[in-house]
């Protein structure tokens, strides 16, 4: 590799600063969406915060976790702060799972983003409607909550695949296959 | 030559000439109207001639273009630059036109409660996501006078409480939400009084509903719901929501009833702030 060192550093800081570009404006246009109109919509700033925790060091994911709860407090007119612990945590989790444990795969992040988001929806259901104990509040469940979770698991796919992409282009590899040193050391 | 004026031809010709003239001039005495030949003539050339005329047309319109192209250019620009000034000026019209409806409906809701202090026409900035009992937000708060627990209407009705004042942004509870509970009777009768409290299963049909009703109640199906005014939460007499439905309630001591919103609370664009009202809870000089 016929690299300088002070040129790979730069694109390297280059490559990261606009992956983080497109992850806040896609985590802005994305709190856009959720706040607008009337009809149910996922809570899609939840498999973006995970997501973005499968590829990135423990710190910024549990900043970008905050951030997205903050923006699903201020969507959802929850209690400020309370889906941002909520997501911090599952930031966190996940980020450490995803180093130790799995791989960067499409059906563990799905499986991982379902989980979570059944949690976010059954707390949310549990702390918002059930405890309050009002008249009917399993029709929430059945008619808002689990519907809610189904399009947020849905939601997750889209959010995997445009996520891939700028990762594809602007995540910084770390290592080398074996082919592409070889291919490297040809050139 | 004298042979030709001898001829048989000469004399044929000689007739049809005088056919011709024939023709003319009963063509004359006609007055106006077309003689069969001519009649015939025009039935079966006229496809013909739409044809030919229509190509004509087309060709010297086309060479007419080709030859007037700039002249037509330069006219299109200033068409396009005209049609952009009326569009300015319709958009400037519309607003001036919304603006002047809301501020003729605030002149009417004055002068039908005289007591009220009402904020500007705000606008709905979005519903909360997901929110069963629709909550939503304006775009007004701390800055523009705006208090929590302050009573949010339009024109036709109430629609619900301001909950959380921010500086420039407000949430609103709607009458559809079951922590919402409004003192109403009826306009018709004082003594049919009752709460008005949303519930899960009422909101997801975009209604509310009437509880503690006294059985003797005298009301029926649309009739207007207007505020109590005895809570000191919201004036009085402020409609509220006409009956759809009256009946027995579950605990067979009192009544309730199905209630429309006046407002259709799914759908709103502007509502106002009531910021003060003879009766609020906390006013030292009430009347």
């Amino acid at each position: 590799m016929i690299i300088k060192p002070s040129r790979e550093k730069r694109i390297l800081y280059i490559k990261t600063a606009l992956r983080w570009l497109f992850y806040y404006v896609l985590i802005y246009a994305e709190f856009i969406f959720m706040t607008s109109g009337t009809l149910l919509k996922p809570i899609i700033l939840i498999p973006t915060a995970l997501y973005i925790a499968v590829r990135n060091d423990i710190s910024a994911s549990a900043v970008t976790g905050a951030i997205c709860g903050f923006l699903i407090d201020v969507s959802c007119g929850k209690l400020f702060g309370y889906n941002a612990v909520l997501l911090t945590v599952s930031c966190i989790i996940v980020s450490l799972i995803f180093e130790f444990y799995l791989r960067d795969k499409f059906v563990s992040f799905i499986f991982i983003s379902a989980v979570v988001s059944y949690i976010q929806c059954w707390l949310d259901y549990k702390f918002y409607y059930e405890i309050w104990n009002y008249e009917n509040h399993e029709m929430i469940f059945t008619d808002y909550t689990l519907k809610i979770w189904a399009y947020t698991v849905i939601s997750s796919v889209f959010v995997c695949l445009l996520l891939r992409l700028i990762n594809h282009f602007l995540m910084p590899k770390t290592h080398f296959t074996i082919e592409e040193t070889i291919k490297a050391e040809q050139h | 030559m004298r042979d030709f004026f001898k001829s048989t031809r000469f004399k044929i010709l000689l007739a049809f000439i005088a056919f011709l003239v024939g023709t003319m001039v009963y063509s004359v005495t006609k007055g106006g109207y077309s003689i069969s030949g001519e009649s015939i003539i025009n039935t079966v050339s006229k496809p013909f001639r739409s044809i030919s005329n229509g190509i004509s047309m087309k060709v010297e319109g086309s060479l007419d273009k080709l030859e007037r192209a700039e002249e037509i250019y330069d006219e299109n620009q200033s068409l396009k630059e005209e049609i952009r000034q009326l569009q300015e000026q319709l958009t400037e019209y519309n607003s001036l036109k919304v603006e002047c409806e809301e501020l003729r409906m605030l002149i009417g809701i004055k002068q039908a409660h005289p007591d009220m202090t009402t904020s500007r026409f705000c606008k709905v900035m979005g519903y909360i996501t997901n929110d069963p009992f629709k909550s939503f937000t304006i775009n007004v708060g701390s800055a523009d006078g705006i208090e929590p627990y302050c009573p949010v209407a339009t024109a036709e009705g109430l629609v619900g409480i301001t909950v959380e004042v921010s500086e420039h942004v407000t949430t609103v509870r709607t009458i559809l939400s079951p922590d919402l509970s409004v003192a109403v009777k009826s306009k018709s009768c004082d003594d049919d009084i009752g709460i008005i409290e949303g519930s899960v299963k009422s909101a997801s049909d975009d209604m509310t509903n009437l509880m503690h009703l006294r059985t003797d109640n005298t009301l029926k199906k649309n009739d207007l719901l207007v505020t109590d005014g005895s809570s000191g939460l919201f004036p009085k007499d402020y409609s509220v929501g006409k009956v759809k439905k009256v009946e027995m309630d579950s605990n067979g001591i009192s009544a309730r009833a199905d209630v429309t919103p006046c407002v259709d609370i799914t759908n709103l664009e502007s509502v106002f702030v009531i910021t003060d009202f003879i009766g609020k809870r906390g006013n030292s000089n009430d009347n």
